[in-house]
């Protein structure tokens, strides 16, 4: 069911592609090619069942928003599955689901992303669909018309993720604030009065200004090779002329300012029965710093990535003040990112006292630094995450558009688990001090129930 | 808790995905084609009897210990993975020790032999692999992921794991905070609360209604945990797969050594037949202050043996699981803008046999939501689905069945599924001719059996309006 989901960026690490070898002894390695027009091509082969997961990625997301039209990026790709010149309304999910094909789409500030999961032999429609919707989609103008209605289940949407969850409602908050002037401050998914404000022009405006074939990448992920998909993308996508070059604007991304100051945002909910904690720091990126991103991938993991991690061992196990502790960034995000802190204290335990015993652990972690044992241990189970991660065939397809899409290259996905390999403990903690040092601004994010006291 | 039996997968409304990654840990990069020629030399010979099928080629063997297992050996990536599953869940739990089950199984990666949690957790990571078991309503399960070059090290811990867990007083306290946060917090969680709404208004004395209380959590005692291991970790009645680059031949001994050690047989509750009570005529209403109310609903549904189920599963496409195809989400979402999604599903196995569904939309159009469902439901129960409908769903159901087998993990929970149920090893090669066997006068005849609205007892939380 639902389609069109929004944005979440994942903040689990980057799952390198390939590297270790396999058992037979070849080392698996993508394909890849480019259309006349601009559009890029991915094959990632996995022949171990008649399907293939086919993708197209635009880069254009919500950071291309124009000011006070935000949500209009998910919106619109909401507007993808509605009708083109040659498909009725209802007709594009009819066909694909005909065929056995299941559909999707995501959007986030980076990007927006479109798929079908199909046998392998229905590849082409898909890629005939998928052409049709990039060129000659319909943008139905009628003031009462589907873009309206579309807008509405955009609406219950945002009630559904946002407003009926005190987390997100919060998250929202501090997201602002870490990014007064960027827009990561603003939530994909947009401000409830401008989406309610988005108009079949807003959507119009959008199409003709993103959707090119010279923008897109194509992701195909499966039981075919590059020889395969050559010949059916050319007939497909490659007959379709770049549009809008002329007046495509720069993409949104941007410099993201240090925070002037700390701040603390409270948010009380009667539905919130257990307070959580979190604080949130402006990091880096894959793409703005990768030696920095690296060294940090590590640090954040033997400091707070799981139950034998530094803070768990010290504030779940040892001191007893809290049910869970982590650290966590979002490296895999074009621009700055942000990395933090989270943690829900133990029954009976004010949350003030959580967040000094957690500090304190912190200024401890930085101040001796990462061990060499902890540090290899890390480092050896993010490059091994690779080779699991190629068991999933959409995932894997997701893993290559992502980082196409946000403007890293198939080498870089490649080199993910030799890179993490070479992360030294003196790396790792540098880059701690670096993000987490106490002339660090944050913003603290409290969620509590909505009465005075708890307990 | 249920199984869902529907093309497309509800989702939570998350807005953030913050899980940790689960990451395993140092690659020794040894030489694999030594290793695996020795122990062909060494190994045993098994009588492996191979399906070839159209999805997977599972090969089926009894170890020289006894145990059943059911094997799909795919080479292409250097991974396995291991599942054993057990009768009995926390339904079984004793009333009054609701959550022994979970707190048992909490302890099985939590220290084991002369390692205690953290050390056994840290060689998990060394080893680059995963363990962890899970409770089910009926089933228990345990599963394990590895690194060929080292399953041997891998699975001589899950083996470790499996014979001498620890059952610390840490762990133990550590699952007791954690349990009384989620008590907690599921006091505010919609969908607990429609589930909890809903199982008392149609099986309020079944075992299955039972939940984990603050009094059943501090009922339970660290010294239950080692018998309540030995009471459902047992031979009798264990099913076990496993999918990845290995052989019956190599992995046999490892398996052997994980599991030869479990009692031959255990004793636990089982629970008695449920006879579901009569739907409520009325929506039963749990107040909650959010902008959404969140509609449950539920109705008589069908076993997996009953001789409509493929019927009412077919059936079910068209109704409301087959996402932008079905009739619920074409009318709620597409022409009404009502919701952001809808979902039914039916749900089988255990005692339970019932057709569901879910939706949210805002309070304002809570009434006006259930009216239109309520027409629809009489709709498709009066006047059936067409001919086309019913070509639609055929044609989906078969067409989409091998995206159900495009990775490892997927192919051994299908065959675990599989086992549980009962079915053959056959089965997947079956069951889209199943499919394609239902006619539209059974359709329409479990349409009209199934799903009238008067069937079905609705649960609304949330602050909802316009309800009469």
């Amino acid at each position: 069911m639902l389609k069109r989901l929004i944005g979440a960026t994942c903040a689990v690490a980057l799952i390198g592609g390939a590297a270790l070898a396999d058992s037979a002894g070849e080392a698996w390695a993508p394909e890849t090619f480019s259309l006349e027009n601009g559009m890029e091509v991915v094959v990632l082969p996995d022949h171990r069942a008649p399907v293939v997961t086919h993708m197209v990625w635009y880069r254009v997301g919500a950071v291309d928003e124009l000011p006070g039209k935000s949500g209009i990026a998910h919106l619109f790709e909401h507007v993808m599955f509605q009708e083109t010149d040659d498909l009725a309304p209802g007709e594009l999910d009819e066909i694909v689901q005909r065929n056995g094909g299941q559909l999707n789409a995501f959007t986030s500030w980076d990007y927006t992303a479109y798929y079908e999961r199909v046998a392998k032999d229905r590849l082409e429609l898909m890629m005939t669909i998928e052409a049709d919707r990039m060129r000659d989609l319909v943008v139905n103008d009628d003031p009462e018309g589907p873009f309206i209605s579309e807008r509405d289940v955009v609406k219950e949407e945002r009630r559904q993720r946002i407003e009926n969850n005190p987390g997100a409602i919060l998250f929202e908050q501090v997201m602002g604030e870490l990014y007064p002037d960027h827009p990561y401050g603003i939530p994909v998914i947009g401000h409830m009065d401008e989406v309610a404000a988005l108009t079949p022009e807003d959507g119009l405006h959008f199409y003709n200004t993103w959707y090119s074939p010279d923008q897109a990448i194509l992701v195909v992920a499966g039981d075919v090779t590059a020889e395969d998909v050559r010949p059916m993308a050319e007939r497909t996508y490659g007959v379709l002329a770049p549009t809008g070059t002329d007046t495509r604007p720069e993409r949104g991304w941007g410099e993201v300012a240090e925070l002037a100051e700390s701040k603390t945002l409270t948010h009380t909910d009667p539905k919130v029965r257990q307070p959580e904690w979190d604080r949130y720091y402006l990091s880096t990126s894959f793409i703005q710093d990768d030696e920095l991103a690296y060294a940090l991938q590590v640090g954040l993991d033997v400091m707070g990535g799981g139950q034998t991690s530094l803070l768990y061992q010290s504030l779940v196990e040892d001191q007893q003040v809290a049910v869970s502790a982590s650290s966590w960034g979002w490296m895999t995000l074009h621009d700055r990112a942000p990395a933090g802190f989270s943690a829900i204290p133990a029954p009976d335990v004010l949350l003030d006292d959580l967040e000094a015993a957690f500090m304190a652990e912190v200024e401890a972690i930085l101040a001796e630094g990462l061990s060499e044992e902890d540090v290899e241990r890390s480092r050896n189970s993010l490059a091994a995450a690779s080779i699991y991660g190629r068991d999933s065939q959409s995932g894997m397809a997701n893993l290559y558009g992502r980082s196409l899409a946000t403007g890293a290259s198939i080498q870089d996905v490649l080199d993910y688990p030799e890179r993490v390999k070479a992360v030294t403990a003196e790396d790792a903690t540098a880059a701690l001090r670096a993000v987490f040092g106490p002339d660090k601004n944050y913003i603290n994010g409290r969620l509590l129930p909505a009465e005075e006291t708890f307990q | 808790m249920t199984r869902a039996l529907t093309g497309f997968t509800a989702l939570a409304g998350a807005v953030l995905f913050l899980a940790a990654c689960v990451t395993s840990a140092p690659v020794e990069e040894a030489d694999l084609v030594v290793e695996e020629a020795e122990v062909e030399v060494l190994a045993p010979v098994l009588d492996v009897t191979v399906h070839e099928g159209d999805f997977a080629r599972i090969e089926q063997f009894t170890t020289p210990g006894g145990i059943s297992v059911w094997l799909v050996n795919e080479p292409s990536i250097p991974i396995v993975s291991f599942q054993a599953a057990w009768p009995g869940g926390s339904a079984s739990d004793p009333a009054g020790l609701e959550g022994l089950n979970t707190a048992m199984i909490y302890q099985m990666n939590e220290g084991a032999g002369a390692l205690p949690a953290l050390e056994f957790q840290k060689a998990m990571e060394s080893l680059n692999m995963s363990f962890g078991c899970s409770s089910a309503r009926d089933w228990t399960s345990c599963s394990a992921s590895m690194l060929r070059e080292n399953a041997d090290e891998a699975m001589a811990l899950v083996a470790l794991a499996m014979s001498e867990p620890r059952f610390d007083e840490g762990p133990f306290e550590r699952f007791k905070r954690e349990s009384e946060v989620s008590l907690a917090q599921r006091e505010t969680n919609p969908r607990f609360l429609a589930n909890e709404a809903m199982e008392a208004a149609l099986y309020p004395d079944h075992a299955y209604a039972r939940e984990m209380t603050a009094e059943s959590l501090a009922a339970i005692t660290r010294d239950m945990l080692a018998a309540q291991k030995d009471a459902i970790m047992v031979k009798d009645g264990m099913l076990v797969t496993a999918v990845g680059a290995i052989s019956p031949e190599d992995f046999a001994p490892l398996i052997d050594a994980a599991l030869t050690g479990l009692p031959a047989m255990g004793l636990h509750d089982v629970p008695g037949p449920l006879e579901l009570g009569a739907p409520v005529a009325d929506p039963i209403v749990r107040d909650l202050p959010q902008p959404q109310s969140l509609i449950s609903f539920s109705a008589p549904g069908l076993q997996r043996d009953h001789p409509d189920f493929f019927t009412a599963y077919v059936l079910n496409y068209t109704f409301g699981g087959g996402g932008f195809e079905s009739r619920l989400m074409e009318e709620l979402r597409v022409e009404r803008g009502l919701t952001y999604g809808i979902g039914t599903w039916l749900s089988y196995g255990g005692e339970l046999a019932a057709w569901s569904g879910r939706s949210q939309t805002k309070n304002e159009s809570a009434g006006e939501f259930l009216t239109v469902l309520k027409g629809l439901m009489s709709e498709i129960a009066e006047t059936g689905i067409t001919e086309q409908e019913l070509a639609d769903a055929k044609s989906y159901l078969t067409g989409a069945y091998p995206l159900a087998f495009d990775s490892n993990s997927a192919i051994a929970g299908n065959m675990m599924d599989v086992r549980q149920d009962g079915l053959s090893v056959d089965y997947f090669d079956r069951r889209n001719a199943l499919v394609n066997a239902v006619t539209l006068e059974d359709v329409n005849r479990v349409a009209g059996e199934y799903l009238k609205p008067e069937n079905f007892t609705f649960v609304v939380v949330g602050e909802p309006e316009g309800l009469e």
